[in-house]
């Protein structure tokens, strides 16, 4: 019985990534692709804040790996900006739990902001072409701005399905 | 980690990986097929008919205008065989669909619905109905990811149709589609509107297929380049209909006679030339000391090059007739 809830449960978090994966995919117009909200890191954030003993360091490396070969960036990009976010929220999930709304999301708005950086700084490191200018952290402020629905409808998802 | 990835021990990871990601590219193309089945299913009658009826006069169109290609083909392959430089390029073609674009907006690199399983392989040059597109850069399973043409990393090698002036058209570095053309000397001869065709110099693309219009051509004589613009005429952000190009060239005999002959014919001369060379610069240094005998032995050592180009000569009218 245990053991069925929590492979139900795992299915519950695979799902997730699953449509976070897509939402990071899917075309967008030109002038929108800098304001695309960060779906995949939300999620993982959300899931490392909630359950932070199922969801860690490992499956962060591991969604990474799989964001990559979907946007066909060099591998190891996302699973290391990605990691990196994952580890700042396993320290502060104790206090992401106490925030209210608004300064949780502040504290999206510079995860966020860091994974982007991270990412940015390491395709300049593998001499890629990137921005230009850094317009690029708008996606940061959009994902801050979504985060507070996103937690309410991630954690209705949670409830729900009892997942823990 | 980095070091991993550049050298492309990953490859085999990347590929296996590419098991997982397909369904979401499945998925995320459903609204897409969805809207297109949508558009299929409910179009009335007349509509049909009259884009029957257009339809069926642009093929008369086309097939008209087939038919002097082929008669103009077959001329220019003769004229090319005179040339010992023939090349019938016969490539078949694959259809295929591109159903992502890199969310990334500063790399230009879009995702065809074909990958290993149909024969798709890394450097295999995509086209559109109106010009070249890119070029296969990673192979997944099922699907493959394109660089454009219009990519900053990417350069074409193009020659313009109407004086076949060569130059490397480079993607821009900004998100706009346009190419620029590097290295065009300021008396190089290209004028706005010029049609760009790939050269084929870098073994990657086919010969002569459309590439670009050159669309400004700026000459500051201040700089050492002129500063020349093209517009890709493949339709890169519009188009979902691609074609991924199977390149079969056959190289007509004459071209692998005269290959063969040339590296027999040529260490000949090079053996001769210095010797001549050698025994010039021995001669016209004795010659300004002794201030005589400078002219004479000039003429044996013009009179040899000629007879050995002769023969050259009279083989390749041989092997053309």
């Amino acid at each position: 019985m245990v053991i069925q809830q929590r492979a139900h449960s795992l299915w519950v978090i695979l799902l997730s990534f699953f449509v976070a994966y897509l939402l990071a995919i899917v075309p967008f117009p030109d002038w929108a692709m800098n304001y695309r909200p960060e779906w995949v890191p939300m999620v993982l954030i959300y899931w490392v804040m909630a359950l932070p003993y199922r969801v860690g360091i490992g499956s962060a490396w591991m969604a990474g790996l799989l964001l990559d070969i979907l946007e066909g960036s060099t591998l190891g990009l996302n699973a290391m900006s990605l990691v990196i976010v994952a580890y700042v929220t396993l320290s502060l999930h104790l206090r992401l739990r106490m925030f209210s709304y608004v300064q949780q999301a502040g504290l999206v708005l510079a995860l966020v902001g860091l994974n982007l950086m991270v990412t940015h700084w390491l395709q300049l490191m593998t001499n890629q072409t990137t921005a230009s200018s850094l317009m690029f952290l708008m996606a940061a402020l959009t994902s801050a701005v979504i985060w507070p629905s996103l937690f309410q409808l991630l954690r209705q998802v949670r409830r729900s399905f009892d997942v823990h | 980690m980095f070091a991993d990835y550049r050298f492309g021990y990953l490859e085999r990871v990347r590929f296996g990986l590419g098991y997982f990601t397909t369904p979401v590219y499945w998925v995320a193309d459903i609204p897409t097929r969805v809207s297109f089945w949508i558009d299929d299913v409910f179009v009335s009658r007349t509509d049909l008919l009259e884009e029957n009826e257009n339809l069926r006069e642009e093929l008369l169109v086309a097939q008209r205008e087939l038919q002097l290609l082929e008669s103009l083909a077959s001329e220019n392959s003769r004229l090319l065989e005179l040339q010992e430089a023939a090349e019938v390029i016969e490539g078949e073609v694959m259809p295929a669909e591109i159903i992502n674009v890199s969310p990334d907006p500063y790399s230009k690199r879009v995702l065809i619905n074909k990958g290993s399983t149909d024969g798709v392989f890394v450097g295999q040059a995509l086209i559109d109905a109106n010009g070249l597109m890119g070029q296969v850069d990673e192979v997944l399973p099922y699907t493959s990811w394109i660089l454009l043409i219009t990519d900053a990393n990417h350069v074409t090698p193009v020659e313009i149709n109407r004086n076949g002036e060569r130059a490397l058209a480079r993607g821009s570095r900004d998100t706009s589609s346009v190419l620029e053309l590097q290295f065009v000397t300021q008396t190089q001869d290209m004028l706005a509107g010029d049609l760009l065709v790939s050269s084929g110099m870098g073994q990657v693309y086919p010969k002569n297929y459309p590439v670009a219009e050159v669309t400004s051509v700026y000459a500051d004589p201040g700089q050492d380049f002129a500063t020349v613009r093209a517009r890709p005429l493949a339709a890169m952000a519009s188009t979902r209909h691609v074609m991924l190009v199977f390149e079969d060239e056959e190289v007509i005999t004459p071209e692998v006679d005269i290959l063969l002959a040339e590296p027999i014919d040529m260490p000949a001369q090079e053996d001769v030339a210095p010797a001549d060379g050698s025994a010039d610069s021995d001669t016209t240094a004795q010659g300004e000391q002794s201030g005589d005998a400078t002219a004479q032995p000039d003429i044996p050592a013009i009179a040899e090059p000629t007879e050995q180009v002769e023969p050259e000569q009279s083989a390749v009218q041989d092997t053309g007739a």
